[in-house]
């Protein structure tokens, strides 16, 4: 069966530089996927083609069974809630909750009664009659969000929604708005460079790097067994060591580090180049048990957090050993200090070096 | 008190304009309503009940309107390519906007005379373009001077929709869009009501202007056409009758006193978001 929205070789450029390179994208009917990836990687330029605002250079876009591309966007039903909101600023609350509605006919009391509707969704029941520019951030996301909402779309998509409110806001705004399109059974596509974010929001994930998509998995997979170096260091924290495969058991390799031989699941051909990444919360303080990755490394910071601590440990490469710990740390745990680190070789993520493929 | 000091920067101003401008205007009212045995309204009253001061009142409205919607019909678009136009495209379409402005209106009004003459480009363009079967006559006709006027104040048009089209998020008309509005819905609904206060000032600007054009009409029209501001310049320069001369500056000031203070009435009630629901309130209103 064919996916609800199905994107094949999506391809743009801009005077000469390619933004996005061919990329596909195959989303099901009331799945919450998110385009995750630093700016300039090409998901906003992906989710105007989507949405008809940018003609793509090449590729097919799919809704429903429907071939998209010779559909202006007022005709493609689908739904975008704006990074600034592009709230109408000459027109109330409610008449911008009612905009799509009016430009589609519908009846003026219809269309009153609709808006009311997804404005109490939104918990904004009470600011239909008021100006938009007397909302706060928050409210004109809400606003934004129903105005989007409020014609029914087949798509909604979400570019950066909640990047101008401050964090609680935003973790709360985050939990509402999953909700809130779990209970309308909308399918969404949302674009974000916040890691968080996608975690927190998404069915599956898309990781994109520099106009390609480089995963597409649930979150748990994603921080689990991430498929490339860039999804690794991109999603999470993690250590990452540069190393060389000396030796492979079938399933089972052995990689040179800076910190002497590591072991971990993978195939590769002895000599290829790698980058061995190790979650922080998998690494524990003391001697290792057998089948254990060791290291000993010299610690650099601790840096409280509340729940969890972190210690910073020195390391060859630019960035730090990082351990994260619940239990908190040993005696003696002191910046300076020698301490003997240990994890699972099978926690142990053996990825192909980043533009070593 | 900080704010009254400040006050006092705009007194060089005030001195000028009640030197320059506040006595003379006193002078010429007085001249108006001050006859040889003292205060009356004679002078109005003889001129209002005059026909051929209403054709003069007519004439001059009515080319107004015309010069004002063919700036408004011309200056819309211009406005919005030059609001969308980037980098040298820009600077160089406000160029052509800005610079004639620094030809004199003698100047300009001298070379429409040769444009609408019957050998001048305009006929003859016409004729070529299979539009006339010979070349119209445009010199001294009301087509020619609406066609005139309109070149010379177009600039006050386009810049005031100008400076408010450049402070329309364009995003405003994608979110229309994927709203499902179609493009001419999107222009009546957003970009219209959105760019109104510029529509109202521009069209005051350019009327104001058309109904107390002097020299265009004189050059271009002759003078078996009058209209108020010819017919003052007349009255006072060939006829040296100031007492019809002060009564017509007069009737043309309080014309213009209305647009302005009406249109800075209109401009405030459209700028007002959400200011014109309230007054219907069991509506939703569609547009403010």
């Amino acid at each position: 069966m064919a996916a609800f929205l199905d994107i094949r070789g999506a391809a743009k450029s801009f005077g000469g530089t390619a933004v996005l390179g061919g990329v596909d994208l195959a989303v099901a009917k009331g799945e919450f996927v998110s385009l995750l990836g630093p700016s300039g990687c090409g998901k906003t330029t992906l989710l105007r083609i989507v949405a008809g605002l940018l003609r793509a250079d090449a590729g097919t876009v799919r809704l429903d069974g429907e071939a998209l591309a010779a559909k202006p966007p007022h005709r493609r039903d689908v739904g975008v809630v704006f990074q600034n909101y592009a709230l109408f600023p000459h027109l109330t609350v409610g008449d911008n909750v009612a905009f799509g509605l009016h430009a589609r006919g519908v009846a003026r009391a219809e269309a009153r009664r609709v808006a009311a509707r997804f404005l109490a969704l939104v918990q904004m029941a009470d600011f239909a009659p008021r100006p938009v520019q007397a909302l706060s951030g928050g409210q004109q996301q809400r606003v934004a969000v129903a105005r989007a909402l409020a014609v029914g779309p087949k798509l909604l998509l979400l570019d950066e929604p909640f990047s101008a409110l401050d964090r609680k806001l935003r973790e709360m705004m985050q939990i509402e708005l999953r909700r809130l399109l779990r209970e309308l059974g909308t399918t969404a596509v949302f674009v974000t460079h916040n890691q968080d974010e996608a975690l927190v929001m998404s069915d599956r994930i898309a990781v994109m790097n520099m106009g390609a998509i480089e995963q597409v998995s649930d979150p748990d997979t994603l921080y689990r067994r991430p498929a490339t170096a860039f999804a690794l260091a991109f999603v999470g924290l993690s250590t990452r060591l540069d190393g060389v495969v000396t030796h492979d058991a079938g399933g089972d390799v052995t990689v040179q580090t800076a910190f002497g031989p590591l072991r971990g699941p993978g195939r590769f051909m002895p000599g290829s180049q790698v980058t061995v990444g190790i979650r922080p919360e998998r690494i524990v303080f003391g001697r290792p048990r057998a089948g254990d990755n060791a290291i000993r490394a010299r610690l650099r910071d601790l840096v409280f957090q509340g729940s969890r601590i972190q210690a910073h440990f020195t390391s060859t490469e630019h960035e730090p050993v990082v351990v994260e710990s619940i239990s908190g740390v040993p005696a003696g745990a002191e910046p300076g200090a020698e301490l003997d680190l240990s994890w699972p070789a099978a926690d142990t993520l053996v990825l192909p070096r980043q533009g070593s493929a | 008190m900080i704010h009254d000091r400040v006050g006092w920067l705009a007194l060089p101003a005030v001195g000028y304009l009640g030197l320059a401008y506040a006595f003379p205007l006193l002078w010429l009212l007085s001249r108006s309503v001050l006859g040889p045995d003292g205060f009356s309204l004679a002078q109005f009253t003889g001129f209002l009940a005059d026909p051929y001061s209403w054709r003069v009142i007519g004439n001059t409205l009515r080319v107004a309107v015309w010069v004002t919607l063919l700036c408004l019909l011309v200056g819309f678009p211009t406005a919005v390519a030059l609001a969308r136009a980037r980098g040298a495209a820009q600077a160089l379409l406000l160029v052509a906007v800005i610079l004639p402005l620094s030809v004199g209106v003698v100047v300009k009004a001298f070379a429409w005379q040769i444009v609408l003459r019957r050998d001048g480009v305009l006929a003859q363009g016409l004729v070529a373009l299979g539009l006339a079967d010979e070349a119209p006559r445009l010199l001294f006709t009301e087509t020619g001077l609406v066609l005139g006027a309109a070149n010379v104040f177009l600039p006050f048009m386009v810049l005031p929709i100008y400076s408010l089209l450049r402070l329309v998020d364009p995003r405003l008309s994608e979110a229309g869009a994927t709203l499902g509005a179609t493009p001419s819905y999107r222009f009546r609904r957003i970009l219209l009501p959105l760019t109104m206060p510029g529509i109202v000032s521009g069209a005051a600007f350019v009327f104001s202007l058309s109904v107390s054009m002097f020299v265009i009409p004189s050059l271009l029209m002759g003078d078996r056409f009058q209209t108020l501001a010819t017919l003052t310049g007349r009255s006072f320069l060939l006829m040296r009758n100031e007492a019809l001369g002060s009564t017509t500056a007069v009737v043309l000031l309080v014309l213009c006193v209305a647009i302005v203070v009406g249109s800075a009435w209109l401009a405030q009630r459209i700028g007002r978001p959400g200011a014109a629901a309230e007054g219907r309130a069991p509506r939703p209103a569609s547009r403010a």
